[in-house]
Parts: structure tokens; sequence; C-alpha cells
């Protein structure tokens, strides 16, 4: 039986980053390590005041933080002392391989689990369990990926036994504090290649982080979230029902050994590469379709014959809600597109192929047109190539913006979507 | 052997051999009596506190990358985990985080690593929650990728700047390195910051600075009361008198010297491979057959030193 610990926040305004700390934290996780930089500092700012390093200085914090004493919540912040984004993303990888406990599949077939866990140490237990240990988050602005980049790619190499590590990316695609405007997307997807997701509001961000944890973990793939600028910083009114997994916090620690998996020297990671790249990730992309909603997307159809397709992404999606609300805004929707097929997604990479050739299969869709932020373009990238390896019938149009526009230079996104 | 999958090669030479090996370091090198100190010192802890089974303390050993760690994984299998350069030190805090009590962390790095990732080392030794050991292997150049010169590090300074006790050792002098291991899981567990310096772990450097010195290194002799030599002269005599038994025997009767130390030299008898390293001089063989001949690097590292020998 799950041991949750339910509390009430209260009236309470939260950020983006804030969201991700409460996402954190509901999913039980016992080890954080970060490095401080606009826009992403909050998160980790605050484990740092949850975990008793620095006083509390926010409602956030302080409510939380009472209820963290009084359940018992094991939380380990490291944030400036890590010196680096290297360091820290160094140091959630030794916390999080560390795996002396088991959880039931929930996910997982046993001839899934066998792909997954069938090379490794645990490959004989015969309930098929799962192997898990501290959940673990690391969280750095835009350009910590590139320092942290050597860390990274090597978690790849140790999948399996990097379940339950999830990544929170600030990007500063405005430029606003950094001597960059990087898309780390591109980052996250097509070089690291692992489980990459923009978030889209901070009224749902805890959701998605706490269920992004309970898939890839039993995938045993890290996942990477990213949120812009303006989604960081921006307040918003919550659910108030904190519910934390004191289950998953409080998980027997202990390292157990696998020195194949885990020295990674040629001979050991050259198969497991050529696994991953050839067996994990369609396996990957299928749970992802599976528990599509569960990760917080959502398919809608506008009318009854849709020969188009919107691909609405990060903040498009946030402002593309307001369709919902304003008929006004539905209407001129129609009026542009005709009837549409609109997937409102958090996915990035990888994106589910067999989704889009079902929709595209059972619909007259003619067009796909793909809005999303930062110029990696990689959503539209992965789509095109669908759309080529496939033979699809179907045009894919690049209607995103390379960069997030400034506050002052008064940028609607659904402006964008609806008159484009 | 050719399939139809995997077909032979076909510009292959046809005096080309490949020889299937493991991996494994020179006769004398440093790295690998050094992870034979840490690895027996361990045991003689577990010992000490008279513990048994699942109630012994066990090594959990987070390396860096370069040839004093692959040693440490292919040698002696006591390595658990090596991923980035320089990355060693802080994912053994990591994994401090998330380990059991009885699970003690010793992470380790060539000097070139230490380089690398100095920042890591220094977040271990201000870490106040866990103890270290971080095990550095110093051969004062970077090895693996062809002898290129490191920037210069004084240990002492900087490791003392940071809040590590500073420990020198000589990595040849393997029965008193276990000892010191041994006290050192000890001072881990009320979360003393240590770091061991192995000095001169490069036998192959030490080898040609002690030629160019003039100065000629000892060998290792081995009694006639060494089991395996006595079991030689018994294969001899079966093989001479009895053949249809020598199936039956086994080929060695010992080798713990030679596989303890993972030295070739002392695995084939043959005094001609040995280095002059002198590790052997503190083997504990089970009935006193080793000894030592001439000068050893085990007596002391330094040149100006063995000369006076």
């Amino acid at each position: 039986m799950e041991n949750i610990a339910s509390f009430d926040l209260g009236r309470m305004r939260l950020s983006g980053n804030q969201a991700i700390a409460r996402g954190v934290l509901e999913a039980g996780v016992r080890v954080t390590t970060g490095y401080p930089g606009a826009p992403i500092s909050d998160v980790q700012g605050s484990f740092e005041q949850l975990a008793g390093n620095i006083p509390k200085t926010n409602p956030f914090t302080i409510r939380v933080g009472e209820m963290l004493d009084q359940t018992g919540y094991q939380l380990a912040a490291h944030w400036g002392t890590t010196t680096n984004e290297d360091n820290a993303a160094a140091l959630a990888l030794g916390a999080v391989i560390c795996k002396a406990d088991f959880k039931k599949r929930e996910f997982l077939t046993e001839e899934e689990w066998d792909l997954v866990y069938g090379d490794t140490v645990f490959a004989k237990d015969k309930e098929k369990r799962i192997p898990v240990g501290s959940r673990v988050m690391c969280s750095f602005k835009h350009l910590g990926a590139n320092t942290a980049a050597d860390a990274l790619r090597v978690a790849v190499n140790v999948v399996p036994y990097t379940g339950g590590l999830g990544i929170a990316s600030g990007d500063d695609r405005q430029g606003t504090s950094s001597q960059t405007m990087q898309d780390n997307k591109v980052l996250f997807g097509f070089h690291f290649r692992i489980p990459t997701l923009e978030l889209h509001s901070p009224s749902t961000a805890h959701t998605t982080v706490k269920n992004c944890y309970r898939l890839f973990e039993e995938l045993g793939v890290p996942f990477a979230v990213i949120m812009n600028y303006d989604l960081s910083y921006r307040e918003v009114s919550v659910d108030p029902v904190v519910d934390l997994d004191m289950e998953v916090n409080h998980r027997r620690k202990g390292f157990t050994r696998d020195p194949k998996h885990l020295v990674t020297i040629g001979p050991h990671i050259r198969p497991r590469e050529r696994k991953f790249h050839s067996k994990l990730m369609p396996l990957f992309k299928q749970k992802i379709i599976e528990n599509f909603e569960f990760l917080g997307n959502r398919v809608t159809e506008y009318g009854t014959e849709p020969k188009a397709m919107l691909v609405v992404n990060g903040p498009f999606r946030e402002d593309f809600r307001l369709v919902d609300d304003d008929p006004a805004l539905k209407d001129r929707l129609l009026k542009k597109y005709g009837d549409v097929v609109v997937i409102e997604s958090n996915l990035v990479f990888p994106q589910p192929g067999a989704l889009y050739e079902n929709l595209v299969s059972k619909h007259p869709i003619e067009k796909i047109y793909v809005f999303e932020e930062g110029y990696g373009r990689v959503i539209y990238l992965q789509l095109l190539d669908l759309v080529n390896r496939r033979n699809l019938e179907v045009k894919i149009l690049d209607l995103g913006i390379p960069y997030e526009p400034r506050i002052y230079e008064r940028f609607s996104y659904i402006d964008h979507i609806l008159n484009v | 052997m050719s399939s139809k999958q995997n077909p032979a090669p076909k510009h292959k030479a046809a005096d080309e051999i490949t020889y299937l090996r493991p991996v494994s370091n020179c006769s004398g090198c440093g790295d690998t009596k050094v992870s034979w100190s840490v690895r027996e010192g361990m045991r003689r802890f577990n010992r000490q506190l008279k513990l048994k089974g699942k109630d012994r303390y066990e090594l959990i050993y987070a390396a860096d990358r370069g040839c004093g760690n692959l040693q440490g994984y292919h040698a002696y299998g006591i390595v658990d985990a090596i991923f980035c350069m320089g990355s060693g030190a802080i994912v053994g805090d990591g994994i401090k985080e998330s380990c059991s009590e009885k699970q003690i962390v010793v992470t380790a790095s060539g000097d070139g690593a230490y380089n690398f990732n100095i920042s890591g080392i220094k977040f271990a030794a201000k870490n106040k929650k866990f103890g270290a050991i971080n095990v550095i292997y110093n051969n004062y150049n970077i090895r693996m990728t062809g002898g290129q010169i490191p920037l210069e590090v004084d240990f002492d300074k900087e490791g003392s700047a940071f809040g590590f006790e500073m420990i020198h050792i000589n990595p040849y002098r393997v029965n008193d390195n276990a000892e010191l291991f041994k006290e050192l899981y000890g001072r881990y567990l009320n979360k003393e910051k240590i770091m061991v310096v192995a000095d001169g772990v490069c036998v192959l450097d030490m080898g040609k600075d002690a030629k160019n010195s003039g100065i000629r290194m000892g060998h290792f002799i081995r009694s006639d009361e060494c089991l395996d030599l006595k079991f030689a002269k018994e294969r001899e005599r079966v093989a001479r008198e009895e053949p249809e038994k020598l199936k039956d025997l086994p080929k060695f009767k010992c080798r713990l010297c030679g596989i303890g130390l993972r030295c070739h030299a002392l695995l084939d008898n043959d005094p001609g491979k040995c280095f002059g390293c002198g590790a052997c001089i503190q083997f504990p063989c089970p009935v006193g057959a080793l000894s030592f001949e001439g000068p050893s690097f085990s007596t002391s590292i330094s040149m100006t030193e063995l000369k006076k020998t």
C-alpha cells in the first residue's frame, strides 16, 4: 500500500520553479543537486532552504518545510557547493546508481522488463521487480548543460541504473541574464537522447514531473524537463493539496555492485549504446504513447473532418488553452485552419511516431503545423524525419519561433498561432 | 572462428596472430600494488572488528579514468564505477548519499584526473556529512596517453588547504599500506578526510630513471620452500614415471604471490621480467619462500636514496 502524506498548502501562488520543486518532493526525491543561475535558481534554492542549509525565506518553503519536518521527509541538497554543473550532475549520478530496494512493475510487461534489466545483476529476480534507490533531481540553467555534458552523456551509458534521475533546465531564450540564448532541447533530445519535456504551466508542472519520475524510473532512463524564462518566474494559483510519496522517500539505501554496467569502458558500453538506440528507444516511444495523457499531453479534435494538425508545445500550449475558454478564439482557429486536430504536448523528445501515423491514417490530414519555441526545431525535425521514413502524404510546416520574446515585445503566442 | 554472420576478415595477413588476453599492467606497476593494499586493508579491518557475513563492511570504489584505475577493475575487480575524467571523487560523494552505512566509499584518481577536476575533490573535502579517503596515483605524468607532462601539483600544500590529512605512501610496501588502509577505514567512519598519495606508481619511468642513474635494480628470489617450485618437481616426476596421471594433476600449487600482486615475473618464475619493485618483500607468503636481492623501489622511490643502498 502506498504511503502518501497529504497536506494543504492553503491559498498560494507558485512560480514555475517552485512548481517543479513541488513535483520533485511529491515524487519522494531524496537527493537534489544543482548549480544556481537564472532562471532556474529557485528550484534548487527551494531544496536548499527545505534541507535546512539556508534560512526559509518565502511562504512556499516555510509551509512545505513544516510539513517535511512533521512527516520525517529525508532531503539532501547540494547547490553552489558543487562548484559547477558538471560536478552537480556527477554527484547526482553517484546518488542515483545506488539500487538496493525493489518496487513492483507498473508500466513494463515481463518481456519489456527482460529487455531493460536483462543484462544487469538484477536479471535473476524471479518476480521481475524494478530495482530502485534514491530518486534524484539535478537542476541548472541552460548553459549548465554545456558544462555538465560529460556527466550527462555518461548517464545514458549506464541505463537502466540512471532511472530515477530527473534533470531540470531553465532555458533563458531571452538572453536576459546569459551570454547566449541557447535552446537546450537540442542537447537533451538530439545529443543526449533522453526523454525531454518542455513544461507549459506552473499549475500543472508538478504533476508532470511526478509522473515522469514514475514512468521513466521504471524504464531506467533519466529524463529532462525544461521551462523558459517567463514560465520559470511567473506565479499562478495552484492546486493546494500536496501529496508526498513517503514510501519512495524512505527506500532502503545501499549500493549493489555491477561493474559491468557501471565501469564505462569500451567493451561494456558498445553493446549498451547499440541497445539503447535500437531497442530501448522504440520501447520508450511505445511507453510514451501508452502513457500519453499520464505525461500531461492531450489530443483534441475540433470538427469532424480535420485536414490540418497543430502541434503546440511549451508556451504555445500555455496560450492555446485560451481557445477552450474563449469562443471567439475558437471561431478564429476554425476559420484559419478549418477542422483541426490539436496535439497539446509537453513532449519534445522522443516524438511518438506511431501516434502521428495513426492520426494521419484516421483523418484526411494534409498539413501538420508545428509550434515550438527555440532554434533547435527539435519537434519539427523529428516529424519531418517520420514523414520521410514512413512516406506519409502530409506536409510539415515549422511555425515556431527561434527565441523567447522579451516582455516589451508584446508577443502573443495565441495571436501567432491564429495569425501566422 | 568465422560464420555466415561473422565472416573472417579478408585482408588478414597470414602471419598475423591476435593474442587474446586480459588487460594487465606491468609486473612492477605501483597501481596494482595499491589496489591490493586497499582490498587487503578492508579484509583486515573486518577481521579486526570480528565481523562476518552480512555484518562485514563492504568496499565501494569509485574511480577516475586512467590505467591506475583500470587495473583495479581488470586485475582486482575492486572498481565499482568509472564515469567521466575527474569525476571519481564527486561520484563517490553521490554514492555516499545513497549507500548503506555498512559500505565504505574509497575514491581514486590519477594525478592527471586530479588536475582535471580539482573542484570535485575539494567538494569531497568540504562535505561535512561524510568521511573521505581519496587515493591519488601519482606517476608525475599523464602516462596512458603517451607521457605528457601535466601541471605540476604540490599535493601537500593543495590537499592540506582543502582540508585533507595528507599521507604519502610507497606503493610497493604492500603490507604497511594494507595496515594503513585498515586504520583509515575506521577513521573514515569518524568522518575524517584523508588523501593518500601513492608516489611513483609508474615503474617504467622509475626503471628508466634508475638506469640513467647507474643503479642496477635487484630481483626476487624464491627459496626451495616455495610450494610451486616443489610442486613443479613433483609434476616432473609424475610426467616421467606415471605420465597417465599427469592430466589429473593441477598445473600449480600456490601462485598466491603472483596472482595477489598481479606480477608476471612471479607467475612465470622469471627474474628476467622483474622490474625490481620489491613489492614481494612484504607479501605474506604462507611459507616465507620469497626474498629479494639488490636494491628495490620498496626501499625508496628516490634515486638518491637508492644510490646510497
